[in-house]
């Protein structure tokens, strides 16, 4: 496919874009393979030549046209010539609505104009393979293609747990993905079970996600596992080397949790699909709890509805309240913090071992096991340590982006996967570093940039589904890495918390309803201005910056230096 | 009357202290005529809590064997509970505390015994006098009065009209806002009350914005407080009782009513006249809130005092009995209403959406709210001025302002952001917009210690910088001085 077919009109003048709380500007709307530009005319409003307007199209959800006649003329309802001239009187809005939840308004002159680049959007918008998307095309100057693909390795995170403890192994069983194709080809798993007990327990797990070493608790020794539901089915079958696997974790007299993400009865039911849970006959060591946390449809049409309401200019309170209420997003949030507060408070507080799963094992499990991590390892809530934890939990976990992600709230295209687990993910370490403003390294602007990337990029960290696709795609040969990127000092200082102190506690967060905030940042970003509080948080990081710099500087002794930047600036900015 | 009398029971030992998010202690109990006063006597954490009877709302009590309990309730919406052997001292206790928490009498409050242990170095009753407040007046005014009493007839009065219409501008028109609701604004005809009749002020424009006041509010708050302190973990309970409990709403309305009053003289350079029935709530709430909005000055914490005084204390809100209890009572007396706790809270929006142009913190309008339901001044006592020289209030007690206003305090209370910003600040009422004032109503639900922290952390890195900045200043003044010598030097 060539993308130059599907842009049938790649240059309109006189367009004017509109954009919630911005004013009105008119320029040049320009249609690439990628991205739609807009460049304001000279002796306009604006400096003449500026780029208004770069918006990456796989950004865009939904597109919404309306054409209008200006004048006299009204077009005959049937039989309209196409050709006629008097159509050029007529002009047409497109209305863009984008993943990242920002709504553009183009008026552009012309009905013909603007069905073509209605048209050329649209297509250009919903480009399935993966390899035609704009992170195979992107080649920035500042980066290096292989630079950031293996800041985390597997091998780095198992080198500390195995400075602790003997009882776990690097498994290289799923090299070729055959044993797991949605599992990266190196796992953690217990040092007790061989390869070959692997791909057997591999074939007892749904999609063969068998149970792997999520997180080791140094503290207690206690490790939280991951896996997909076993497959059971109605006649309870059972498989040995899935149950010495368990086994193995625990010791004599040791117990271990299983948490399930799925109601008892949901859980019940799975096993008329080949599905179900780990029977207490099978597994004695091991004490099941149920934990329904929502995913699928429900939890996308919870964002859809909270958004639709989060946009409703013309709101009463109580309405805007009993929407809050009934979209159940915060519910939702709620859930998935108490039930990782449950996971690590297993592992923290009472001293066992979790193992955590419910269907497929690629969605609420990784929510689970990754907000669970945040909340006991300080090292997860540094910079680099949640890019880490993304990077294992959630991108090499499996967690299927690419279907996840393919549509945000605004599309009309009927629901296939899209789930908002990743947003719902962030948002609760959103709601974290709310209640602990020093914990977390980052800052929100790091979570609304990672919202934005999963679903739409330059990038190509958050692409394909597996690491087995993205093999398949050379994503790793082909596209630049977000972490490259994140981490050049330039970029890293916009999305550190100005505040943050090592903090070396477990940090517990509160559930209680009361304590759930709508994350403003995120849902009302385009609604509201954040010019001020924007203001606030440069005048902290700036604050606390100087600060730093001023005590560097006073501990030296030449004098001299005293002269040179930075607190020159700071004087001159006073 | 003695308060001997009325302390049955001055002293119980062993008595156990709850309170959420801390460990119970045990310690000694003391009434005192104002106080209750709490102590561990424990080494390692001797610690004493210090509560003015004049705060407490509310108290139960209750016993199981011979044990009693007595939970408290405060204005300030603490809970605490009392565990206390003996049935006896326990009744006594509770029947002392009940009685000492709702003293009739004015002068009998704590205010006229206190005695401060501090420095005063402004007398807090001085600083802010009308004629040191009486400012230029603009071409442009904002007015405030109670409702004209029309009644039935269409009564007029030339003097009224020829007083409003002295503000108007050659051939402008002004804006008369109307805290209630049209249709309450025409029943007030029958008790004698009314509005301002076209056919007599023809040059202003009557805009109905309804306000609510009185026992609607006071339920408001008694619903969300009981919201808040919900323990039932239900994400749609909560909602749901948020909702039900209307206070955000209040919220709102009280918010556009004053952009509205701010927009009438910034956009369009016309006079206002607010008013509903009194003038002494909602009028006060849309006049001081609209200058909030467009007076920078009212920004800053000297600003925002003399607003206070200008706009609440003096223009005659009748503190003593909107404040007289808060939501866990029992009274329901149709005078009591948060008014003033409802103006703090939308001035605490406005700070969260504008952190950078208020020179206050919250802690500052958490300060203002207990204050105005208890305190040791005398700053909020009586209904209005009136009664305020009647009690001799300046000679007899001590001002809040004079404790405030001295740098130990303040630093407490200044916003570390603080930038003047000189623009009006327009601030957004969408509902989406509007949040749970947490720091009064979460206050004592969350365990507020990792938030505390890092406003310690703000101010405490704000000073250290203050302090190296000065040492870089001297620094480079001796630079400058050296090297000043040295091209002296060499020119010698």
């Amino acid at each position: 496919m060539e993308f130059s077919e599907l842009i049938k009109t790649a240059t309109v003048e006189n367009v004017v874009l509109s954009c919630a709380g911005l004013p009105a500007v008119k320029g040049t709307l320009c249609i690439t393979s990628h991205h739609l530009l807009l460049s304001s005319c000279p002796g306009g409003d604006s400096q003449p030549g500026t780029m208004e307007l770069w918006l990456l199209i796989r950004n865009v959800d939904a597109v919404e046209k309306r054409v209008q006649n200006l004048g006299w003329y009204q077009p005959p309802r049937t039989n309209g010539s196409p050709g006629d001239t008097r159509l050029a009187a007529s002009s047409g809005t497109i209305t863009l609505r984008c993943k990242d939840l920002k709504v553009l308004q183009l008026e552009i002159p012309g009905m013909e104009e603007c069905l073509n680049i209605a048209s050329s959007i649209e297509a250009l918008s919903s480009v399935d393979s993966v390899m035609m998307l704009y992170p195979f095309f992107y080649r920035p100057q500042s980066l290096k293609l292989e630079e950031g693909w293996h800041l985390y390795p597997l091998e780095q995170y198992f080198q500390q747990i195995s400075s602790q403890t003997s009882q776990w192994r690097l498994s290289n069983v799923n090299q070729d993905f055959t044993t797991c194709p949605t599992y990266p080809g190196t796992v953690i798993v217990p040092a007790a079970v061989d390869d070959d007990a692997l791909r057997k327990a591999a074939r007892f797990r749904q999609g063969g996600r068998f149970p792997v070493l999520s997180y080791y608790h140094p503290k207690n020794g206690t490790a939280m596992l991951r896996s997909s539901q076993p497959l059971t089915g109605p006649n309870r079958r059972r498989c040995r080397e899935d149950e010495l696997l368990l086994g193995t974790v625990l010791d004599e007299e040791e117990r271990g949790f299983i948490i399930d993400t799925r109601s008892a009865q949901a859980a019940k039911q799975a096993r008329m699909s080949g599905g179900g849970t780990e029977p207490k006959s099978f597994y004695p060591k091991w004490r099941r709890l149920h934990r329904p946390l929502e995913r699928g449809r429900p939890l996308q049409e919870s964002f859809i509805k909270l958004v639709e309401a989060c946009n409703d200019s013309s709101i009463s309170m109580d309405r805007w309240l009993s929407r809050l209420d009934s979209c159940r997003w915060l519910s939702h949030v709620k859930a998935a913090l108490s039930t990782a507060c449950l996971a690590a408070q297993c592992l923290d507080r009472e001293k066992v071992s979790v193992l955590v799963h419910g269907a497929e094992g690629t969605d609420t499990t990784l929510l689970v096991t990754a907000l669970a991590q945040l909340i006991l390892e300080p090292s997860c809530r540094t910079l680099q340590g949640f890019q880490g934890l993304l990077q294992r939990e959630w991108i090499e976990a499996g967690h299927p982006f690419h279907l996840r992600c393919a549509h945000s709230a605004y599309s009309h295209a009927r629901l296939k996967q899209e789930a908002p687990l990743f947003l719902l993910f962030l948002d609760c370490v959103w709601q974290l570093s709310r209640q602990f403003p020093f914990s977390l390294e980052f800052s929100e602007q790091l979570l609304l940039t990672l919202f934005d990337s999963a679903y739409a990029s330059a990038y190509g960290t958050f692409l394909c589904n597996s690491e087995k696709e993205r093999c398949l795609c050379k994503v790793k040969e082909s596209t630049h890495c977000l972490w490259a990127w994140l981490n050049q000092p330039g970029e890293r200082k916009k999305y550190l918390n100005p505040l943050y102190t090592h903090n070396p506690l477990v940090i517990w967060p509160s559930v209680e309803p009361q304590s759930i905030q709508l994350w403003q940042g995120l849902f009302l970003r385009w609604i509201r201005s954040s010019q001020y509080l924007d203001e606030a948080w440069a005048e902290i990081q700036h604050l606390v910056e100087s600060s730093k710099a001023l005590g560097k500087e006073s501990r030296g002794s030449r004098l001299s230096q005293s002269l040179s930047d930075p607190t020159a600036r700071v004087e001159s900015e006073r | 009357m003695e308060f001997a009398e009325l302390i049955k029971t001055p002293r119980a030992d062993n008595v156990v202290l709850h309170r959420p998010f801390y460990l119970a202690v045990e310690g000694t109990l003391c009434l005192t005529g104002h106080h209750l006063i709490f102590s561990s006597r424990r080494q390692d954490n001797a610690e004493e809590l210090w509560l003015l009877h004049s705060n407490i709302d509310s108290i139960e009590k209750r016993f199981v064997g011979s044990l009693g309990t007595i939970v408290i309730k405060c204005k300030d919406l603490r809970i605490i509970q009392l565990d206390i052997p003996g049935m006896e001292e326990c009744l006594n206790i509770a029947s002392s505390i009940e009685a000492l928490s709702t003293l009739d009498s004015v002068t009998l409050m704590y205010p006229f015994f206190y005695r401060p242990m501090f420095d005063i170095v402004e007398d807090g009753w001085r600083c802010f006098l009308p004629d040191q407040e009486f400012e230029l007046l603009t071409s442009v005014v904002m007015m405030r009065s109670s409702q004209p009493l029309t009644g039935t007839n269409g009564r007029r009065c030339k003097e009224d009209e020829k007083l409003i219409n002295a503000t108007l501008r050659p051939g402008k028109r002004g804006y008369i806002i109307d805290t209630r609701s049209l249709n309450v604004a025409q029943q007030a005809r029958a008790k004698g009350g009314g509005f301002e009749q076209e056919a007599h002020y023809p040059q202003w424009r009557r805009i109905h914005k309804c306000i609510e006041r009185f026992n609607i509010l006071q339920e408001s708050l008694i619903k969300l407080v009981e919201a808040c302190n919900d323990q039932s973990h239900n994400m749609d309970r909560w909602l749901s009782k948020l909702e039900a409990s209307n206070w955000l709403t209040h919220i709102k309305e009280i918010l556009t009513a004053a952009c509205l009053a701010a927009q009438c003289i910034d956009r369009e350079g016309a006079s206002v006249l607010v008013h509903g029935t009194e003038g002494t709530d909602s009028t006060l709430q849309v006049t001081s809130l609209a200058q909030i909005i467009l007076d920078p000055r009212c920004r800053t914490i000297r600003g925002f005092e003399s607003l206070v005084v200008r706009e609440w204390l003096q223009a005659g809100h009748p503190f003593q009995q909107r404040c007289a209890q808060s939501a866990y009572s029992n009274s329901k007396q149709k005078w009591e209403a948060p008014v003033f706790l409802l103006f703090l809270d939308c001035v605490w929006q406005i700070l969260r959406q504008f952190p950078c142009s208020f020179e206050f913190n919250e802690q500052f309008l958490i300060m203002l709210f207990e204050h105005a339901y208890a305190s040791q001044f005398g700053t909020f006592l009586g209904n209005n001025e009136n009664e305020r020289s009647k009690l001799k209030l300046p000679q007899k007690t001590m001002s809040l302002w004079s404790w405030v206003n001295r740098s130990e305090e303040l630093s407490k209370f200044q916003n570390p952001l603080f930038e003047a910003n000189s623009l009006v600040i327009w601030p957004s009422v969408a509902p989406q917009s509007l949040q749970l004032w947490e720091g009064v109503f979460l206050r004592w639900n969350r365990p507020s210690k990792f938030l505390d922290e890092a406003h310690e952390e703000m101010i405490n890195i704000i000073k250290y910088n203050k302090e190296l900045q000065a040492k870089v200043n001297a620094l480079r003044r001796q630079l400058a001085e050296m090297e000043t010598d040295e091209r002296m030097q060499e020119n010698l």
